[in-house]
């Protein structure tokens, strides 16, 4: 029986090895690591346009740590593409008396405005999309047009668009609440917070599959599996519901039914009920204000940075930073979460099922949690 | 007279547009910096938990984000009042975090943002003027620095060795980071009152592998000479005139060697400083060495001589010497970079941050002008109408303020920290050339004091690791919310590109009523002030010849290499600079700048 763990890619031609990947389900797949995805990068050719609109270059700087694949393996060895990236390129915008100058081997308006045209690529796009003031998007812009152009006429020619982060997914940072949201009014390309109506893609009436890689910063393996799975054909663009939550991410990477606190490298302190309540300790932080509980993602298995750690681990609460509506539902992110409203897509069931010989109290505390956080987490999907 | 417009000028952190008018001789005449985008930081963190403010600043910028949680923090223990507890081993790994980090971005900069540059076809073709030596070490160029995705008339070329492996290095610091500070980009671990980890002795070890490993990478493709050989000769010279002599006898010594093999291989001597220093420097290559030919990037980038461009470093690192805490309002006093103005006439002044203000009359944003970042009143320009780009000296063009220290613009990044720390190379060279007509501020040196500082900060860091960590010692005190009430803090620091600077507010529920950050391309990017001078990168393009090697092969505007040289040796970063912008709510209390001396 062929089964992701026997399986040697590396021994197949290219009909045999979409045929294996073909029989193990998109899960499956998405779910093996590092070499095997190697060998499904090196068999096509995708182009990737990868845009900036309002953001930190967080996200490309965590694509820049990736490994097996890296960023240098997955574009000199594995057919992959980048057209264009504003960060890595060696072109930039040129204008001579108001005219784009040269070809596009020196200008990247040019070879932006030539891939576009040419078509059948994947669009990334990192950073949410500047929609203010009043809708005319020049709070960004660049070579001589507000990014929301820019956008537009990316995503109408592209095949799919992966959102990359926080600020493209659901706005971010750019869309936490202060006096001016509304006037900056920053999108996400699919969602703002988590309102789906107010998505740019809707704002401009276009429809294109999309996915969602949150975090802030994405992980490199989020993005890079994610992209895999796509160019292998594992991820159907027609029938992206069956494997992405409502909020657009893969369930792979981001579970509906298991969070950060189940695999948490602290856990067995919570399940003794041992607290750290000063910050450089040893134990369960939850009372330092962790919002792993509430925080849809393997970071606690796949852990960052080529694996060597993560925030529980390193003594930092979680801050759920891949849930929407962050910074505003993990905040504040050094108080007990009881003390604040959390937000959506949470499910305490698992988190309140703690094995025998837990603390009494963590469940008490944790069934009235649940009951606080669901009542908020309607009214914020009001919103 | 043409108009020659970057926009975007890739390569750097953001959208940065680049306006120049080019005269008949291809020199560039006028410039205009725009910051292109608008986000609302600053507004964003009122009404803020004051703690949460070190992990949100972060998100300024994904590139130096430890920087602003480094700065954020400072302001936090201020405003707390814990600053003076902060316990001396929670001081190292802060400095190992922010030390680790300046390494990874310096290199970044140099081997993927910067060096692309020098691989544009236009150097082919100068080089190609010199015969066999210019087409091998083109070869050896391309060998080296190609960035990904490059083709040459229609032919790929493969990423660069030194870029590639740059990549990996860079890739492993982040890794080394992570040790203890959870992931990056955007660390976890400096907080209020500390780092929330305290490293175990088998972190200490692994720190101290990743290290080594980065040493390796420095020895067998950044210099030629082992990196100890070449500290020990330059930012340890007896004199600055010692720290230039090593360099140029070293090359002599090289060039001898491979003028007549035309090798110009890591394996025959050549580290990628060495390269640059010989061939991309006309006073060393060409006038000290005699080399037929060179890049002239020491034309590229400087100021003129009338220009009145300062130097400014707020300091970085805590003198851990001193033990458990240290003293925010006299940040940079002590440990080995420190704070300093310094004027364009290279005099030292004590740096006292009540001399900082931020203009906004070129800048999109409405109300009082010329106000220390604390008092700033500033709203956002809201008519789309008047929002355009392409403007003037006489109107508004960018979403950066116009920082100016006693007035005068300043130049902040490597160049100016080396300068206030007198590192002799670098002295050493801006003696050499102000003696020889040059600029002292040039793409040139602001690249030798990249990769200087680069490795000075390496031998620090070995200090911090293996001699000053101590795993059983404390690494956070605690703080309670109240003691937030009704106060105000301070944080200075040095992000890689330049001085950092955030200033908090908070009000009776302890929470955030005003934050305000300068941050360091604000200052090197910035545009006009009100009094029409323009900002240290405008300065710089000025006078700048726009295309290669002083236009040796005619002008080509389609192609001015002179714009990018001049503007990514400051290694902008944009989003830090539009972080943008406060309305300062008045509460009727406490409506003072820091009295500080």
């Amino acid at each position: 029986m062929t089964t992701i763990e026997n399986t040697d890619f590396f021994s197949m031609d290219r009909r045999t090895f979409l045929k294996v990947v073909g029989a193990i389900g998109a899960s499956a797949f998405l779910g093996v690591h590092h070499t095997d995805i190697t060998k499904a990068l090196e068999i096509s050719k995708t182009k990737i346009i990868w845009i900036h609109g309002a953001e930190c270059t967080g996200c490309s700087e965590s694509l820049l740590d990736a490994g097996n694949p890296d960023i240098v393996q997955a574009i000199q060895k594995l057919n992959v593409d980048v057209v264009y990236h504003e960060t890595l390129l060696a072109q930039q915008g040129i204008f001579v008396d108001g005219k784009p100058a040269g070809t596009s081997e020196l200008n990247s308006e040019i070879l932006l405005d030539e891939a576009i045209e040419e078509g059948d690529y994947i669009l990334v796009v990192e950073g949410a999309v500047a929609n203010g003031p009043n809708g005319t998007g020049k709070y960004c812009m660049y070579g001589e047009r507000t990014f929301k152009e820019i956008f537009k006429k990316a995503a109408s020619n592209a095949t799919f668009i992966m959102a990359v982060g926080m600020c493209a997914t659901y706005g971010g940072i750019n869309a936490a609440d202060s006096e001016i949201v509304d006037m900056t009014d920053f999108r996400g390309v699919a969602f703002q917070r988590v309102d789906p109506s107010k998505g740019m893609l809707t704002e401009l009436g276009i429809e294109k599959p999309v996915i969602n890689i949150a975090g802030c910063p994405a992980h490199p393996d989020w993005i890079l599996l994610t992209l895999a799975a796509v160019i292998l054909g594992k991820i159907q663009l027609n029938d992206l519901d069956s494997i992405l939550d409502k909020y657009k991410r893969p369930l792979v990477f981001f579970p509906e039914d298991i969070t950060l606190h189940e695999n948490c490298p602290r856990r067995g302190y919570y399940d003794k009920g041992i607290f750290d309540t000063e910050f450089s300790g040893d134990a369960c932080l939850w009372k330092l204000g962790c919002k792993g509980p509430y925080t849809h993602s393997d970071c606690a298995l796949r852990r960052w940075n080529g694996s060597v750690n993560m925030c529980t681990q390193a003594g930092s609460p979680c801050i759920s930073c891949c849930e929407p509506g962050f910074f505003d539902n993990g905040a504040p992110f050094y108080q007990e979460a009881e003390d604040k409203a959390i937000f959506s897509g949470l499910n305490m069931d698992n988190a309140a099922k703690i094995g025998i010989g837990a603390a009494a109290v963590g469940v008490a505390a944790h069934a009235a949690r649940r009951i606080l956080f669901d009542n908020n987490n309607e009214k914020e999907e009001e919103k | 007279m043409t108009r020659v417009v970057v926009d975007p000028l890739t390569r750097i952190e953001g959208h940065l547009r680049l306006s120049t008018e080019v005269n008949e001789n291809g020199v560039i005449t006028d410039a205009q910096s725009s910051g292109m985008l608008f986000r609302g930081f600053e507004r964003i963190l009122v009404n803020r938990d004051p703690r949460d403010a070190a992990r949100i600043t972060q998100r300024v910028c994904g590139v130096c984000p430890t920087s602003h949680a480094m700065a954020s923090g400072n302001a936090l223990d201020d405003l707390f009042g814990i600053a003076d507890q902060i316990p001396k081993d929670a001081l190292v790994a802060r400095n190992i975090i922010q030390g680790l980090n300046m390494i990874a971005s310096h290199a970044t900069h140099i081997y993927v943002l910067w060096l692309p540059d020098i691989v544009n076809p236009a150097y082919r073709d100068v080089l190609a003027t010199i015969g066999e030596t210019g087409n091998a070490l083109w070869k050896e160029l391309l060998y080296r620095f190609a960035p990904i995705s490059y083709r040459i008339d229609g032919v790929s070329i493969p990423p660069g060795k030194a870029y590639v492996n740059a990549i990996k290095e860079k890739k492993r610091l982040q890794e080394a980071i992570a040790i203890i500070a959870g992931k990056m980009p955007h660390q976890m671990s400096s907080i209020l009152g500390g780092v929330t980890y305290r490293p175990n002795v088998a972190d200490i070890g692994k720190l101290a592998s990743y290290y080594y490993e980065v040493m390796d990478f420095v020895d067998s493709s950044t210099l030629g000479v082992d990196h100890g050989t070449w500290l020990h000769n330059t930012f340890q010279a007896s004199s600055p005139q010692n720290a230039v002599k090593f360099v140029v006898e070293h090359l002599q010594e090289l060039v001898d060697k491979s003028l007549l093999s035309n090798d110009f291989s890591h394996s025959a001597g050549w580290g990628d400083v060495e390269l640059l220093a010989a061939f991309g420097c006309e006073l060393i290559g060409e006038t000290l060495l005699g080399l037929p030919a060179s890049l002239k990037l020491d034309r590229t980038g400087g100021y003129d001589s009338n220009s009145s461009v300062g130097f400014l470093t707020y300091g970085v690192y805590y003198d851990v010497e001193n033990g458990d805490g240290y003293d925010p309002l006299e940040f940079g006093k002590t440990g080995f970079q420190k704070a300093a103005f310094i004027t364009n006439s290279l005099e030292h002044q004590k740096f006292d941050h009540r001399n900082v203000t931020e203009e906004i009359s070129h800048s999109f944003y409405t109300g009082e002008d010329n106000l220390h970042p604390f008092d700033g009143v500033t709203e956002p320009v809201i008519d789309a109408d008047e929002i355009n780009y392409s403007g003037n000296d006489q109107s508004k063009y960018s979403w950066m303020k116009a920082p100016r220290y006693k007035g005068v613009p300043c130049e902040v990044g490597p160049l100016a920290r080396m300068i206030a720390m007198e590192e002799p190379l670098t002295m050493g060279l801006i003696k050499s050339f102000t003696d020889n007509g040059y600029s002292a501020a040039n793409t040139f040196t602001r690249m030798v004091a990249r990769v200087q500082e680069m490795l000075i900060i390496s031998e620090q860091l070995r200090k911090w690791i293996t001699s000053d960590l101590d795993p059983n010692g404390r690494f956070s005190v605690p703080a309670d919310l109240n003691m937030a009430k009704d106060s105000q803090g301070i944080g200075l620091w040095e992000a890689p590109r330049g001085a950092l600077g955030h200033w908090v507010k908070t009000g009776s529920d302890s929470k955030i009523t005003n934050y305000q950050m300068v941050v360091p391309t604000t200052w090197n990017s910035s545009p006009r002030d009100k009094n029409g001078i323009p900002g240290p990168i405008e300065q710089a393009l000025i006078g700048t010849k726009v295309s290669a090697v002083e236009n040796l092969l005619g002008i080509d505007n389609s192609n001015p290499t002179g714009i990018y040289h001049a503007a990514r040796s400051y290694d902008p970063c944009i989003a830090c600079a539009v972080h943008t912008i406060d309305l300062t709510k008045e509460n009727g209390r406490n409506k003072r700048v820091f009295d500080i001396v």
